[in-house]
């Protein structure tokens, strides 16, 4: 920028001064750009939004069967990573995600199995995945351990405890639930024929969510925990109030997300949830959320999203193999921490 | 408890008489770690709009003795008054209550968060059902920083990118907010360059013109030498000296530091 500056002699000065106020503003909209780190998240997802509506076989990406498969299996992820998201925020990670779903989708179904009142089977599911998440915050706050390890150890608890009781056998709900109930069409069913009702509820536990997390005290209290523990404390916040609030919060989100799957795939299987907990930090890394604490946004989250459900279904539908999907995820998610620390830094500068 | 020990720490002077012109009074401090015996019955005074250095070296008390009045550890023994009154001050909270403020370096904002979202954290404006009064928040925030000397426009900028000097700043500007009567600033410019810390040091001024007592803790008697009005110094848990800023100079606030006594 300076040297064009230096450059003020004679008749050159009117234009170079052009040039230099159009860089000066492209350089500021850059900076305005980089500060919101939401931004390359939008452009990561557009990117592979035309990559994959240009270059996959018959443009199969596009097709309406694709976006309507599409738009039934992200909020899966998105109400999960939601919660996930947020509780990075305040700093703090829940491996046991992909235990806690299957554990609630399990109670889900076997409350139908006995004969529950429907109404009162939502409730009790989501009070497991609430019960879940208190005791990941308890271990984390009360224990003093790192949530890393606390929630490594829920999960491998849950999921053993859930192998013993299934005996890994699938529960199809059909026997104890006829189709069209209320419970389904909340849940599952579909507007207008084509745009299920899963993305009204991503967006609305989105917009909830966004509106605590950026204009509620709370969220001022989640952000301030995960940035500087020491001087939220100091500040009279009780962090560890903060931290267990969020892992109930991720406990509520994921047994929800499993009332929908177990609803759609008619069953509760075993080995519901593999792989979400790190989905779900992926999706939160991709959006921008910072692994350290004290950064992020809703927004983010939500477009990191469906950015990793794109790439997933993308990469599927170009012939990538199924399990090979994850070296492209792994990519993202490198890539992407690189990126928020590097705009980071330029944007502080 | 080793009671001859206890005696022979003990300050000349003697406690009893409450002076109501003190802000705060603590008498006859005493505090052992296990086995260290931290605080040897401290007297220490601070009057109301004043502004004391309390100095001395590494291990001397000094961040023991602001501890036990900010209500980070309880006394052993001793008395606290404030403005005449005993109290007890066995937690943060009971301070903030009374009007005692601590800042400490580093500790006492979020970096990534916004400024006014760090001057109002843990206590924020908010309009119904909780959601934040931003409109408040911002103007407020604004409003402070100037009052202090501290002109920022746009309150959303997040911390980190201030200088060490406003961060100092931000952070004396929140107790400021808060109504505080008296603000410990525990070595609020160890890490700042020297013209930083000329910027904090005229928040201090600030401040004591806004009416509130300060008491600055440092090691570094050239910044404390240009605005405190009084120097307790500590060493070994003692009170070594109690000096009027016009009876002394940096040589000699410095020699009695390094001597650990009067010479």
């Amino acid at each position: 920028m300076k040297p064009i500056f230096l450059i003020t002699s004679g008749t050159v000065r009117t234009p170079l001064l052009l040039i230099g106020s159009v860089m000066q503003l492209g350089q500021k909209i850059l900076t305005r750009l980089l500060s919101y780190k939401v931004s390359f998240t939008l452009i990561a997802f557009v990117v592979l939004l035309l990559i994959f509506g240009f270059l996959t076989p018959r443009h199969s990406f596009i097709k309406p069967n694709n976006l309507t498969a599409l738009a039934k299996l992200t909020p899966d992820l998105g109400i999960v990573a939601m919660g996930v998201g947020t509780l990075m925020i305040c700093g703090e990670f829940d491996l046991s995600v992909g235990s806690i779903i299957p554990m609630s989708s399990y109670i889900f179904v076997k409350l139908l199995e006995w004969g529950a009142p429907l109404y009162v089977i939502p409730f009790l599911t989501l009070l497991t995945g609430a019960l879940l998440g208190f005791l990941n915050g308890l271990l984390v706050v009360r224990g003093r351990i790192p949530s890393f390890i606390a929630t490594l150890g829920t999960m491998m608890f849950w999921r053993g405890v859930l192998y013993i009781s299934s005996r890994m056998m699938p529960i199809g709900i059909r026997a104890y639930l006829e189709s069209g109930t209320w419970l389904e069409k909340t849940l599952i069913s579909s507007i207008a024929g084509v745009f299920p009702v899963q993305i009204i509820w991503l967006l609305f536990f989105t917009f909830i969510l966004g509106l605590v997390v950026h204009f509620h005290k709370f969220g001022n209290w989640i952000f301030a925990t995960g940035d500087n523990k020491t001087a939220a404390r100091a500040m009279g916040i009780n962090t560890d109030m903060v931290k267990t609030i969020c892992f109930v919060i991720v406990g509520v989100l994921c047994s929800f997300m499993s009332m929908i799957q177990a609803l759609r795939i008619e069953s509760f299987a075993a080995t519901q949830g593999i792989g979400f907990e790190l989905k779900a930090i992926a999706s939160s890394v991709v959006g921008g959320t910072s692994l350290m604490g004290g950064i992020g946004s809703i927004l983010g989250i939500f477009l990191g999203t469906l950015t990793i459900q794109i790439l997933e279904n993308g990469m599927i539908l170009m012939g990538a193999p199924v399990f090979g999907i994850n070296v492209f995820i792994g990519v993202g998610i490198v890539l992407f921490a690189i990126l928020n620390l590097y705009v980071e830094r330029v944007a502080l500068r | 408890m080793d009671s001859s020990k206890l005696e022979a720490g003990r300050n000349d002077t003697s406690p009893g008489k409450r002076d109501e012109d003190y802000l705060v009074e603590m008498v006859d401090i005493h505090k052992w770690f296990g086995k260290v015996y931290a605080l040897r019955g401290v007297n220490f005074e601070v009057r109301e709009k004043e502004i004391i250095g309390l100095v001395g070296d590494n291990g001397a008390g000094k961040s023991t003795l602001i501890k036990i009045l900010s209500g980070f550890h309880p006394a052993d023994r001793g008395e606290i008054y404030f403005t005449g009154k005993k109290v007890h001050i066995h937690n943060p909270k009971d301070a903030k209550k009374l009007g005692i403020e601590t800042v400490y370096q580093e500790q006492a904002l979020a970096p990534h968060v916004s400024i006014s979202r760090n001057i109002f954290m843990g206590r924020e404006p908010t309009t119904h059902l909780g959601f934040l009064n931003k409109k408040v928040m911002d103007r407020e925030s604004l409003d402070t920083l100037s009052k202090i000397g501290l002109v920022l426009t746009n309150p959303e900028t997040p911390v980190e990118a201030l200088s060490g000097g406003q961060r100092q700043g931000v952070a004396i500007a929140r107790v400021l907010y808060f109504e505080a009567k008296l603000v410990i600033l525990d070595e609020p410019t160890i890490a700042l360059s020297v013209k930083e810390s000329r910027q904090v040091m005229e928040f201090i001024k600030q401040l004591r013109a806004e009416g509130i007592s300060v008491v600055f803790i440092t090691h570094n008697i050239y910044h404390v030498y240009q605005i405190a009005e009084r120097f307790v110094i500590l060493a070994h848990g003692e009170k070594i000296g109690d000096i009027k800023k016009e009876d002394t100079s940096v040589d000699h606030l410095s020699e009695i530091i390094t001597n650990g006594r009067v010479a």
